[in-house]
């Protein structure tokens, strides 16, 4: 089974297949005869509640079975060959620890539920909590653990036995802003320096947008978007100009020189410029004796997906 | 004379490429993860303090009837008192046996779920039912420990104090047979009941009243029935004392004592008779009804627990 695994990830590119995967709870669609796959890489599964994103982590993890279609992970149903679920990792969003072990343990432990053999699992164990950054406290009950450093035990569970690929459910759940912060790095850092492949299931688009490199967008059980995550944040042809004053002056300028200016937010917006624009916005800047702050071409942003859709 | 040098590397994250030995090894991970639960092994002081508690009191009376067989002769007491055998033990810690079941095997399930642990087992190469009979298992043989130690201890006293000690071991060796089977008996009813009530709640103190309140309600439903029968006949209930009861019904009523039921089958594994009022109106049943009565409260409780496994798992 073992080399299967190994072959399998070095010849196949999916690691996590969705063919017209569909859930239903009595009358309820879940999933609605969903395609997707996962590579190998740090994928987003973003969506509001209720978008299908833990239906479709159940069903890969094998927890549930799909009313129609398939969800397969590097070839295998999980929900028919338990064995794969060895190669599997998750991090559940929900409390997951036991309060009255110590971290070391627990992690050994959960290393030979895996698979792992003792030896192996107590070596595992050091060195995860090591990565981490959990070396010190190992031997402390995780009762006494912060917020953050449980959410790093609970990802040092699903790291242990060295997984394929990670399933990680709202991993910033609860967490402050230098909480958030320390997670996502180390879920950058599993991706790539670990080199364990991610899915990461959220509904907060700043964490799909500082780790991964592709993301599927779940709404009402279908796929509305997919594709690399660089694509939606591309550069755009408006560009932006943040001025601290002669504000009314500078707009006056660029309507003389034949441009189109509108305003966002404090911000002054140019659509399709060019180089030609470029020249004309300087222009207008001195003439305007505008003292500038910011002037460069806007990003898209993940959060207009769903305004998009919306519309 | 320079100091040794030396540099320390950081290696980085290194993947895994040992062996993996898939389901059979998540299977015997629960099981010795239940045992040392059970002891409180890898936990807190607290934590082991009840299992030490209750081995002390499972051992003692075993510690102190071994004392008294070795050492009966020397007082010249004549005729010599019989001393209480095998049989005699399992009934004295029958009481702490199923109060030891009652506490500490509902710990097995419910911290699981409260925590949320449980979430993490079915995502590894584990069923429901992996889990379940692995923590069943577990139990099961930190049971049958504490329930054979006390019989070993028992047992060499009785050998060590008998004038003739190979004599004794020649007409007594069928009694260690005997307390292997009682003891699995008693040991697999005590830990269904349990686990089955445990399956129901994610609190252990919940689940643990329960399990005491039935042993302790049963047994006193069983000794008012055995002790005041029926009087309702007439119109109107009878006034005055009870009287014993003489018909079909004590016999039966005799059973309604869960925590008895074990003792009952395991006399029968001793044929030996109990003077105890319940066991000696379940004594006047055909054997076949005690034994089918257990059978029936040990695999109703397993297939519950089975089977509330089963769904939460879904």
């Amino acid at each position: 089974m073992q080399r299967r695994f190994v072959v399998y990830t070095f010849c196949m590119a999916s690691l996590l297949q969705a063919q017209n995967l569909t859930k239903a709870y009595g009358e309820t669609l879940a999933l609605n005869s969903v395609n997707f796959s996962v590579e190998k890489g740090v994928t987003g599964l973003l969506g509001p509640n209720g978008a299908g994103k833990s239906t479709a982590i159940k069903l890969f993890l094998g927890l549930l079975t799909p009313t129609n279609g398939s969800a397969e992970v590097m070839g295998e149903k999980p929900y028919e060959t338990i064995e794969i679920r060895s190669r599997l990792g998750y991090m559940p969003e929900h409390d997951c620890l036991p309060t009255a072990v110590t971290a070391s343990e627990f992690l050994t432990h959960m290393a030979q539920v895996s698979g792992l053999p003792p030896v192996f699992a107590r070596t595992r164990a050091a060195d995860i909590l090591r990565h981490v950054g959990l070396d010190e406290e190992r031997y402390r009950s995780i009762g006494e653990y912060s917020t953050g450093m449980k959410q790093r035990v609970k990802l040092a569970q699903a790291l242990v036995h060295d997984p394929v690929i990670v399933l990680l459910d709202e991993p910033t759940a609860g967490l402050d802003p230098a909480g958030r912060e320390e997670m996502l790095a180390l879920v950058r850092r599993t991706g790539q320096d670990f080199g364990i492949s991610i899915m990461l299931s959220t509904h907060l688009m700043g964490d799909v947008e500082s780790t991964c490199d592709r993301i599927i967008v779940l709404e009402g059980g279908s796929v509305v978007e997919s594709g690399d995550v660089s694509g939606f944040t591309q550069e755009t042809e408006t560009v932006f100009i943040d001025v601290d004053d002669h504000l009314e002056e500078l707009i006056a300028a660029l309507k003389s020189k034949g441009l189109q200016p509108t305003m966002d937010g404090v911000s002054v917006a140019i659509p399709d410029a060019g180089d030609a624009e470029y020249d004309l916005i300087r222009d207008a800047l001195v003439e305007a004796g505008s003292r500038l702050r910011r002037l460069g071409p806007r990003r898209h942003r993940l959060t207009e997906i769903f305004n998009n859709d919306s519309s | 004379m320079t100091a040794p040098e030396g540099q320390i590397f950081d290696l980085g994250y290194q993947n895994y490429d040992g062996p993996r030995e898939g389901r059979m090894r998540a299977r015997k991970a629960l099981f010795v993860n239940g045992v040392r639960t059970s002891f409180g092994i890898g936990r807190g002081t607290l934590s082991k303090i009840l299992p030490i508690l209750f081995f002390t009191a499972v051992l003692a009376p075993a510690v102190i009837l071994a004392l008294v067989a070795a050492t009966i002769d020397q007082f010249g007491v004549s005729p010599s008192p019989e001393i209480p055998g095998p049989a005699d033990y399992y009934q004295i810690v029958s009481v702490i046996l199923f109060l030891f079941s009652a506490i500490i095997a509902p710990e097995l399930l419910c911290s699981d779920r409260r925590n949320g642990v449980l979430s993490l087992y079915l995502v590894r190469p584990l069923t429901s039912t992996d889990y379940v009979v692995g923590r069943w298992l577990a139990f099961f043989v930190v049971s049958l420990v504490f329930i054979y130690a006390g019989q070993i201890v028992l047992h060499i006293g009785l050998i060590l104090g008998a004038p003739e000690p190979l004599e004794y071991l020649k007409g007594n060796w069928l009694d260690i047979p005997r307390f292997l089977a009682a003891g699995v008996v008693i040991a697999l009813i005590t830990t269904t009941i349990p686990l089955a009530v445990a399956s129901f709640t994610n609190r252990r103190a919940y689940a643990s009243a329960f399990v005491i309140g039935l042993f302790i309600l049963s047994s006193a439903v069983g000794e008012i029935l055995i002790e005041c029968p029926d009087q309702h006949e007439g119109p109107g209930f009878q006034q005055g004392p009870c009287e014993p009861l003489t018909r079909d019904f004590a016999k039966y009523a005799g059973l309604s004592a869960v925590g008895r039921v074990p003792i009952h089958v395991s006399d029968m594994i001793f044929d030996k008779d109990n003077e105890s009022k319940l066991s000696v109106e379940v004594a006047k049943l055909n054997d076949s009804i005690p034994i089918l009565w257990y059978v029936l409260l040990t695999a109703v409780p397993g297939i519950i627990l089975w089977q509330r496994y089963r769904r939460i798992a879904s």
